[in-house]
């Protein structure tokens, strides 16, 4: 069974249709790229996955249930973690705070207790606190956990992003367009780093990306999207040589 | 004005002042979380010192449906108070399941929900007016010398049980004991607010979604009950401000909290709309101002916290604490 497939999920906006029956399957442990030219759908097929926009049609299953109709956060709890395109952090929560919201999900002690400072709760706070910083240190930013997120760098915020997205212990992880606005130096880094924490978690991938280099050499399998539809799926070789996708990036 | 004078009216400035604080910081708490104003806030105020005058177990007045009714019991004045409070928070909860959550569910202008809210709140001040009739009540003094008492042992001559006298200066500055209450449950109430805030889950999980709600319900957060929550904190805060005036003033109807609802719109707006340090402070700025009207002025109080307001929104428009909003185009 594949971990997620998406069975001819289709969004329209009034006259537009900016997912058009799209249909793939993503197995266990897979880094799966989703590339397309801009407006191709990619970010619309995030959001159908994550429950910020529901499916006009078609079926979303993760592991084998349909999830279509479910609300963002259960689809959170359910294991599925996102970043975004343009950065979403908590900008005047530290990068620690960040993090440690995320693990709001995998926390038990009511709000009773975490006033009273139970034991049991001050255990938690403990454990949740080293967890995050070592989340922190995994990606890098170990040093600045009590720094406010606004102000990291461009680079930082978006490991950052992935930090906390981990948090939740996701069994599928969607990174949107994680090396925008990186030099070729830390896109190599992120590279590294996404191939670490898939081993590390034994995470399932599925990446938006636009720079080719990248997509190629970190992806197992690339669907291309254009104008909403799936024009291509497979191998990066294969896609690469793809008539239909040279067709769509380079235009007639 | 004598410095005497000066001293005891910065007293009852304190006293108010941090009652508008607790007040308002209802407002805030809503604000930070949905950007819009509850203006409800005012009726759940009232509705907290009439539950609290219910459960002190004092029969209400001749008219009205529940006239000369009483509960078959009494609660000692803190624990009515803290159920007061509970069912006050309740109340708001409520509030938002009829006022606010069918409109956010259909992505409703922020101004219809504010419409609705002001719906809301006339009908409660009306059902209050149906039930209990449009007579002024106050705390049995019983009552309030049970909590009162505890304090008269740190002033052993006790010739005057609902005042201390501070023998400083001649004349005495006379503070009343139930000012020392309101303002140190005022306090207190401040320190535990900002604890749970800053320093526990749901605190961080408030912060989060005041800042990004989406984001937080990716990140497992449930906003709906996390709003619902925050509604309840807002009710219970606003209750207790509306005892602790009902202990100072009395109850005076049920338009008791209208008035008082915005007098809380000055404080917040003063502070800066969704600041919580901006809360306090522009609770105590106007308490303070307010208080220092000298006498013959008085019946011009209101005017005073307007007038402040006025100024100091031409010098900062975002008020004393606020953050400037960057008008994206």
């Amino acid at each position: 069974m594949s971990i997620f497939e998406s069975r001819g999920a289709t969004r329209r906006f009034g006259g537009l249709v900016a997912v058009d029956s799209v249909s793939f399957a993503v197995e266990q442990g897979e880094i799966f790229g989703l590339i397309g030219p801009n407006g191709a759908g990619k970010t619309t097929m995030f959001n159908l996955i994550t429950a910020l926009t529901p499916p006009t049609s078609g079926q979303l299953l993760f592991q084998g249930q349909n999830i279509v109709g479910k609300q963002p956060h259960q689809i959170a709890a359910m294991g599925i973690a996102r970043t975004f395109q343009n950065i979403r952090l908590f900008g005047n929560l530290s990068a620690l705070e960040n993090v440690k919201v995320a693990q709001h999900t995998h926390t038990h002690a009511n709000v009773f207790a975490g006033i009273l400072g139970t034991p049991g709760a001050r255990e938690e706070a403990r454990r949740v606190e080293a967890k995050a910083r070592e989340l922190l240190r995994l990606v890098g930013l170990g040093e600045s956990a009590d720094e406010k997120a606004k102000n990291f760098s461009y680079g930082d915020q978006r490991r950052l992003e992935i930090a906390r997205a981990l948090a939740l212990e996701p069994k599928l992880l969607l990174l949107d367009e994680p090396g925008a606005g990186m030099n070729p130096n830390e896109k190599g880094i992120l590279s590294d780093l996404i191939r670490q924490i898939r081993d590390q978690f034994n995470l399932t991938i599925i990446l938006i990306e636009h720079h080719v280099p990248l997509v190629m050499g970190l992806c197992d399998r690339i669907a291309v999207l254009n104008f909403g539809q799936l024009i291509a799926l497979g191998k990066p070789a294969e896609v690469q040589s793809d008539p239909a996708v040279i067709d769509a990036y380079l235009g007639d | 004005m004598t410095t005497n004078l000066f001293f005891q009216q910065v007293a009852n400035g304190l006293a108010i002042g941090s009652v508008y604080a607790i007040f308002a910081l209802g407002y805030t708490l809503i604000f930070s979380i949905l950007g819009i104003i509850n203006f409800a806030h005012g009726a759940v105020f009232t509705l907290g010192a009439y539950f609290t005058f219910t459960l002190t177990g004092t029969a209400f007045g001749f008219n009205g449906l529940l006239a000369q009714q009483k509960l078959p019991f009494s609660l000692w004045f803190p624990l009515a108070l803290l159920g007061g409070a509970l069912l006050a928070g309740l109340i708001s909860v409520i509030i938002e399941r009829l006022a606010f959550r069918p409109l956010r569910r259909r992505g409703a202008d922020s101004l219809l929900t504010l419409v609705s809210s002001l719906g809301l709140a006339v009908a409660i001040v009306n059902i209050i007016q149906f039930l209990v009739g449009a007579e002024a009540y106050s705390y049995p003094s019983s009552a309030l010398n049970d909590i009162l008492t505890p304090f008269l042992f740190l002033f052993p001559d006790g010739k005057v049980p609902l005042a201390l006298r501070v023998p400083l200066t001649e004349p005495p500055i006379i503070v009343r004991m139930v000012q020392v209450v309101i303002f140190a449950t005022s306090i207190f109430i401040l320190i535990a607010l900002t604890y749970l805030i800053n320093g526990t889950k749901v605190g961080k999980a408030m912060r989060a979604v005041a800042e990004d709600a989406t984001t937080s319900s990716l990140l497992g957060i449930s906003t709906d009950r996390l709003i619902q929550f925050t509604f309840f904190l807002s009710g219970f805060v606003g209750g207790i401000a509306g005892v602790l005036v009902g202990m100072s003033v009395g109850i005076t109807g049920p338009y008791f909290g209208i008035a008082f609802g915005l007098k809380g719109l000055a404080v917040i707006v003063l502070g800066g709309l969704g600041s919580i340090p901006g809360a306090v402070l522009g609770g105590l700025v106007i308490g303070l101002g307010e208080a220092l009207v000298p006498a013959e002025y008085i019946g011009y109080k209101d005017a005073v916290a307007f007038a402040v307001l006025f100024i100091v929104l031409l010098i900062r428009p975002q008020g004393l604490l606020g953050r400037v909003f960057i008008q994206k185009v």
